[in-house]
């Protein structure tokens, strides 16, 4: 009777003997090679330590006019440039605008690497079904596992600072882009695609002229969900040492300063909303731009 | 009229009392917060005062200001058993005039305190550098990652109490000026690892940190001595602690006030036996030591830690609680 009132589970000692097993062997691993991890991604630390102090020293009118311009280019909306405009402006204006910066650097930075490594998986991914079934669950950890987990072997690996915060960010804000780029090319018609392979498309052909620019209004909401879910990891990359609008936030939370977190908590929802509706305006014009140059 | 009043009450409480002190104690709740030491502390009192005196303990997870606040403004949890008061000097003093709060225990733990440390090694290959003074004359050993041509200083995660006296003292000492950056390690999470990583590399490193704690004692961190008085609790109030100072001082970092507070309710309604367990407990630093070492080697939680110290250190717990309490606990652990 006792096996069933008991979960036969494996002993406290041996327990503990295998979790410090782990601990001790993930410690003389980053002992031997953490200083040659730290130094692959200094580059790139010394360039997202770069790019925010060039928005930090650049004059903030030309930040706002670059900020306006970009927004123009990408939605091609007088409102969404004003929204732009005056967004920019409340947030200097109630002292976040340093904050606001560091924040932007590091989630173009994150947004650009998910960008850069998510729409080649994805695109490998809808290519085969084997990658898809073995990438698919990697995605899945790597939405829900609780963000604190992966921050501890990172830290200890890399120490606190923009590169461990970036990997923090891209850990969870690269699944979206992976997932809607393989779903958008799936979804292409079976027919257009026996129409391409009609009129002589080869492998390459198909894939650029056809699949992915069919899959764009796909591949764009993941773009899309990307940002939204890299500005949502400020605070969390904020609790491993990365400035920007998650540090006031966090002090907020502790201290019970009501305004202080609700300013910079919606200053995070501006960007958002900025980032938002440009990089989803750009994709629908983007899909009628391409639609309109294949006569269709 | 309210003298009475209150007579009255006592009077009642005490008929309780004769009646049976095991039924008397009645629901406690008591703030586990989030460190370690404090962790502990506070699954030791629940098991102390559930098995000894018969209260029914509740542990409530907290930090320092929300817990406080939540005690000044609610009177819940009844028991803060390891608060750091200078972080809540104004309003914890503003409570015990009201009488709302009450401090129980000016020395839960022995030798504790905050200030500034290095690795131990640090100071073996550089004998010269013996105060606060000397190693912020070195920022080249202790390189800032993002900028080497400057030394980087760890202080306090944002929103702790002490994240405003570390950025006040880095003015004070004039250490940007010397090629130093005050980093916000963002979280205690970051703050150990950012230390963890660097004592293993056998880096140096210069951060705040506090005892007792399983990583001073673990990763040998020696706090070091300011080089500089203590200015005086005034100004340490009155500016180093407060984000409007507009000329800090050099000063050593005061010596920390830790207590164990209770809410009135506490003191009125539960078995005066309780509240004069809580008055006498003191922890020696080794025995602390000794107990945060082992949560951080076996990964132990509160309550693992908590037994372990009951079944372990009879030595030290028995002298807090009565004959009739100690033997009621003991009987509990077999």
């Amino acid at each position: 009777m006792e096996l069933f009132d008991e979960f036969p589970s494996m002993g406290r000692k041996d327990l503990v003997g295998l979790k410090k097993g782990i601990d001790f062997a993930f410690r003389d691993f980053s002992r031997e090679n953490g200083e040659a991890i730290e130094g692959f991604f200094d580059p790139l630390m010394y360039f997202m330590v770069w790019f925010e102090k060039l928005l930090m020293a650049a004059p903030w009118p030309i930040m706002i006019l670059i900020f306006a311009v970009l927004a123009w280019l990408g939605a091609r909306s007088i409102g969404i440039v004003i929204g732009t405009i005056v967004s920019f402006l409340a947030i200097g204006y109630f002292g976040m605008w340093e904050d606001t910066m560091a924040t932007v650097a590091i989630i173009s930075v994150a947004t650009f690497l998910c960008i850069g490594l998510g729409i080649p998986l994805g695109i490998l991914m809808s290519r085969s079904n084997r990658v898809q079934a073995g990438v698919t669950p990697v995605l899945d950890i790597m939405q829900t596992i609780p963000s604190f987990v992966y921050l501890i072997p990172v830290v200890m690996l890399l120490g606190i600072g923009k590169v461990p915060g970036l990997i923090a960010v891209c850990i969870y804000a690269l699944p979206p882009i992976v997932r809607l780029t393989n779903l958008g090319i799936r979804l292409v018609d079976k027919e257009v695609l026996e129409a391409a392979e009609a009129f002589g498309s080869n492998y390459r052909q198909k894939l650029f002229d056809v699949q992915i620019p069919l899959a764009l209004p796909n591949i764009f909401a993941g773009v899309n969900q990307t940002i939204m879910m890299a500005l949502a990891m400020v605070v969390i990359a904020s609790m491993i040492g990365v400035k920007g609008l998650g540090v006031p936030v966090l002090r907020a939370v502790s201290n019970q300063y009501l305004a202080l977190g609700l300013m910079n908590g919606l200053a995070i929802v501006a960007l958002a909303v900025i980032f938002d509706r440009v990089s989803q305006e750009y994709g629908k014009r983007l899909q009628k731009h391409r639609q309109g140059g294949h006569g269709v | 009229m309210n003298k009475l009043v209150k007579g009255l009450a006592a009077a009642g409480v005490a008929a309780a009392m004769s009646q049976g002190a095991v039924a008397a104690c009645g629901d406690v709740t008591i703030a586990e917060m989030n460190w370690a030491s404090a962790e502990f502390m506070a699954n030791v009192d629940k098991i102390i005062l559930e098995e000894g005196y018969g209260c029914t303990v509740e542990l409530v997870p907290g930090a320092t200001l929300t817990t406080f606040a939540s005690m000044d403004t609610k009177g819940v949890p009844d028991i803060a058993p390891e608060l750091w008061t200078q972080s809540v000097d104004v309003p914890l003093k503003a409570a015990i005039a009201s009488g709302s709060l009450h401090k129980m225990n000016p020395k839960p733990i022995l030798g504790a305190g905050e200030g500034w440390v290095v690795p131990s090694y640090t100071l073996e290959n550089h004998p010269e550098l013996k105060s606060v003074l000397d190693v912020i004359e070195r920022p080249d050993l202790f390189p800032y990652n993002e900028d080497p041509t400057k030394g980087a200083f760890v202080g306090c995660p944002a929103g702790w109490g002490c994240q405003q006296i570390n950025n006040n003292l880095f003015t004070a000492f004039d250490m940007e000026a010397k090629g130093w950056v005050l980093v916000d390690p963002g979280s205690a999470a970051g703050l150990d690892g950012a230390m963890a990583k660097a004592v293993q590399r056998g880096d140096d490193y210069f951060g705040y940190y506090w005892s007792p704690t399983a990583m001073m004692g673990k990763y040998n961190m020696q706090m070091l001595d300011f080089g500089v008085p203590f200015q005086g609790m005034d100004d340490w109030l009155a500016c180093t602690t407060q984000a409007e100072c507009a000329d800090p001082q050099p000063t050593s970092w005061s010596v920390s006030e830790i207590n164990t507070i209770a809410t009135d309710s506490f003191m009125k309604n539960n078995d005066p036996k309780a509240a004069a367990y809580i008055k006498g407990r003191e922890y020696p630093a080794a025995a602390m030591g000794a107990m945060l070492v082992y949560m951080a080697d076996n990964q132990a939680g509160g309550e693992d830690a908590a037994i372990e110290f009951l079944v372990n250190h009879e030595d030290v717990w028995t002298q807090w609680v009565g004959v009739q309490a100690a033997n009621l606990i003991k009987k509990s652990l077999n």
